[in-house]
């Protein structure tokens, strides 16, 4: 018979993995409503304000609405195929949180043992992060692809495109991370931005890394297809691109698919160039002690949430060829000089 | 009492690695190795070609199980970035350009069937005849452990094995210029 | 310069500060129907309003001018003589003539104003009321009774402004009842 630790400790990670997807999968319900309530503030309307309080409750409305919607299945589609793409999306973007660490240990009170907040301490987390993060593309094609529409079929075409092409420039920008970090560790990489330079700033990776997350913030912004290079779904000239022929509940997997991606680079930055859990040196002693680090940690990744979504209000979409120029002209060579000044500066 | 135990075995084992580590560990490698064969046999014999390089991407993806069933993650990370995320991406892209229904016409063995299946059996047997005569066959399983071993693979790499390092990195920068070249319109 | 400009981001930063203030600063929708409502200026062609004098009498004298420049013929009138049934009653209009049935057929009715125009008394008058919608067709015909209720917004008031309303949801409908008291410019 195993002994009684090894089942706690299996028993711990089944509860880890069914917190963190029914957190993830919860999410995107929030961010909906968020993000119209922001698209509405900034064009000086309301956004939702019919259901429930403040139009809380319209998510919940919406995803009722898609549940009982048709599925359609278009004529002459790759039947199966095109069932399968909502969830060879899908899956990645919740496979990437095994090792993505929300906070430092914890003790739960009543077994009265270390929980440390991380599915998985990979010790290529950060490499796993970003392979697994471009399988999601694979849906997007496929879906594109198997719908057996024009606008679908150049939707994925681009999405392809456009993800070889700044999956290079993103994982060159963490590079000068890793080097720092000196792992490829995602929680090794959070300790060691503790404490502060000069005992005022931070001692996060921007102050270090400006350029590299520069990059990174506009490589991950191309590779989530968020706005400004949201080509894959230009509405513009695409109607809906890979998603147009999708409906119902299909639909909502490629849209949870978007919002988990954008929460995943939001936290991927967070824990690459803004200290993770870690709170800002000049926070009292005593606030610092009353309140845990993993709020410090969701309040970050709220407001890089907060600023993708203010950014898709404020910039207009980039032509293809455009798109093309600035990953391939701008960021890749940008990225590899980061990495030269980097090691430069660490020898 | 030994039934119970056998009961809970096989409850445990599902879940936990560390239980009946080798057991588990072959277990898992039958299937992984099972599902890699069997989505190779579909990349070649499948007709639609999208369909052959989704088998291809699965194929891809056993592999990088075993990887880590050998105890390299890095190499499992890396064949999932490049493999799957990178080259098959370029692949699906080409294909899906493609006119799928003439490609699902052609024959991809037009005739002399019996000369490919004599040579294929050739290889076959020759690869097992040299599995068997050599050493291989007797060497242990590495035994590095989960940790450290991207420093590993990296102090290799611009140690031990710098010179073939920099003569693939040679090679690719002229396959490149190469690529360029050819892609480049002719200017007058 | 223009380097520089680009190496910070400079015009990416303006865009971005401008969005921004724009989200922190006031919305501007009108809220219609669960607390705001727009009244309209006087010049608003919406309901037709039948009109009193200041004795409270009728001022429509059945003379059918309306109904014969309506160009939808949507406005029927069929007049009576006023101190008929009951001599001691009051007469309830200002001569010997008054409408028996006035009913003015709002699905065909086109709000031209017409009828305003031709009327000799002032007698029907084009009011402010703009919710027209209902459940069933029996309140597409507006009889005289309808026409002869004081309405929400009285003539003398002044439009163009943007006031608290009230929803209201019952069985025979819903109806926006506005507060004038408390009343704001749109813009």
């Amino acid at each position: 018979m195993p002994d009684v630790n090894t089942l706690i400790e299996v028993a711990l990670i089944i509860v880890k993995v069914v917190i963190v997807s029914m957190i993830l999968f919860s999410l995107p319900l929030p961010l909906t409503w968020l993000e119209r309530k922001i698209a509405g503030h900034i064009q000086l309307r309301l956004g939702p304000f019919r259901v429930g309080p403040h139009g809380v409750l319209q998510p919940l409305a919406d995803m009722i609405k898609l549940m009982f919607k048709e599925d359609i299945t278009p004529y002459k589609a790759d039947k199966w195929l095109f069932r399968l793409s909502p969830i060879v999306a899908m899956v990645p973007a919740f496979a990437v949180y095994a090792t993505i660490p929300f906070g430092n240990t914890v003790t739960v009170p009543f077994i009265n043992k270390e929980i440390s907040l991380h599915i998985a301490d990979m010790n290529v987390g950060i490499l796993y992060v970003l392979a697994i993060g471009g399988i999601t593309v694979y849906g997007i094609m496929l879906g594109g692809w198997a719908s057996n529409s024009k606008y679908a079929l150049l939707g994925g075409i681009r999405a392809s495109a456009q993800m070889v092409s700044y999956e290079i420039a993103l994982t060159f920008s963490c590079v000068g991370v890793v080097m720092i970090a000196n792992s490829l560790s995602l929680v090794d990489i959070v300790h060691t931005q503790k404490g502060a330079i000069l005992g005022i700033l931070p001692n996060w990776n921007i102050f270090y890394q400006p350029l590299g997350f520069i990059i990174f913030l506009i490589a991950a912004l191309a590779e989530t297809n968020r706005i400004p290079f949201d080509l894959p779904e230009d509405e513009g000239t695409l109607a809906a691109g890979y998603h147009v022929e999708y409906s119902g509940m299909r639909f909502a997997f490629f849209m949870l698919t978007e919002y988990l991606a954008m929460v995943t680079v939001s936290v991927l930055s967070v824990i690459l160039f803004f200290g993770g859990w870690n709170s800002p040196p000049l926070v009292p002693e005593t606030l610092n002690n009353l309140i845990p680090p993993i709020f410090w940690f969701i309040g970050k990744v709220a407001v890089f949430i907060y600023f993708f979504m203010w950014l898709r209000f404020t910039l207009p979409r980039y032509r293809y060829d455009q798109l093309m120029t600035i990953g391939w002209k701008i960021l890749l060579p940008l990225s590899l000089l980061n990495i030269l000044i980097t090691g430069l500066l660490l020898i | 009492m030994v039934v119970e135990d056998k009961f809970y075995n096989l409850i445990f084992a599902i879940f936990i690695l560390q239980f009946r580590e080798h057991d588990m560990e072959k277990l898992f490698f039958l299937t992984f190795a099972a599902i890699a064969v069997i989505s190779a046999l579909a990349v070649v014999s499948v007709r639609n070609p999208v369909h052959s390089a989704i088998a291809l991407i699965v194929c891809l993806f056993q592999v990088a199980a075993v990887f880590i069933l050998l105890r390299s993650p890095f190499l499992a990370a890396v064949q999932v970035f490049i493999y799957v995320g990178a080259v098959m991406v370029l692949f699906l892209f080409v294909i899906m350009m493609l006119d799928i229904k003439r490609a699902v016409i052609t024959s991809f063995l037009p005739s002399g069937r019996f000369w490919i299946i004599a040579l294929l059996l050739l290889l076959i047997g020759e690869i097992v005849f040299t599995l068997a005569d050599s050493k291989l066959v007797d060497i242990q399983m590495a035994q590095a452990s989960l940790d450290g071993t991207v420093m590993e693979i990296g102090k290799a790499m611009f140690s031990t094995y710098l010179l073939p390092f920099e003569i693939v990195s040679v090679i690719l920068l002229v396959a490149l210029m190469a690529a360029i070249v050819m892609g480049r319109k002719e200017i007058k | 310069m223009n380097l520089l400009k680009k190496i910070f981001f400079i015009d990416f930063i303006k865009g971005l500060s401008l969005t921004f203030k724009y989200n922190v600063s006031r919305t501007i929708t009108m809220r219609y129907p669960d607390e705001e409502k727009w009244l309209p200026y006087q010049r608003f062609r919406g309901l037709h309003t039948l009109n009193r004098d200041s004795q409270g009498r009728e001022l429509c004298v059945a003379c059918e001018l309306c109904a014969k420049v309506c160009p939808t013929q949507c406005i029927t009138v069929i007049p009576m003589e006023d101190v008929g049934t009951d001599l001691k009653s009051v007469p309830r209009g200002i001569s010997d003539r008054i409408a028996k049935v006035y009913e003015i057929n709002l699905v065909r009715c086109l709000f031209c104003g017409f009828c305003e125009d031709a009327c000799p008394t002032t007698a029907i008058r084009m009011g402010r009321d703009y919710e027209l919608a209902c459940f069933t067709l029996d309140c597409a015909i507006a009889d005289k009774k309808k026409l002869l209720t004081p309405r929400d917004i009285p003539a003398e008031f002044e439009g163009g402004f943007v006031v608290k309303a009230k929803f209201i949801r019952n069985d025979e409908g819903i109806k926006v009842k506005p507060d004038l008291s408390k009343k704001k410019r749109w813009w």
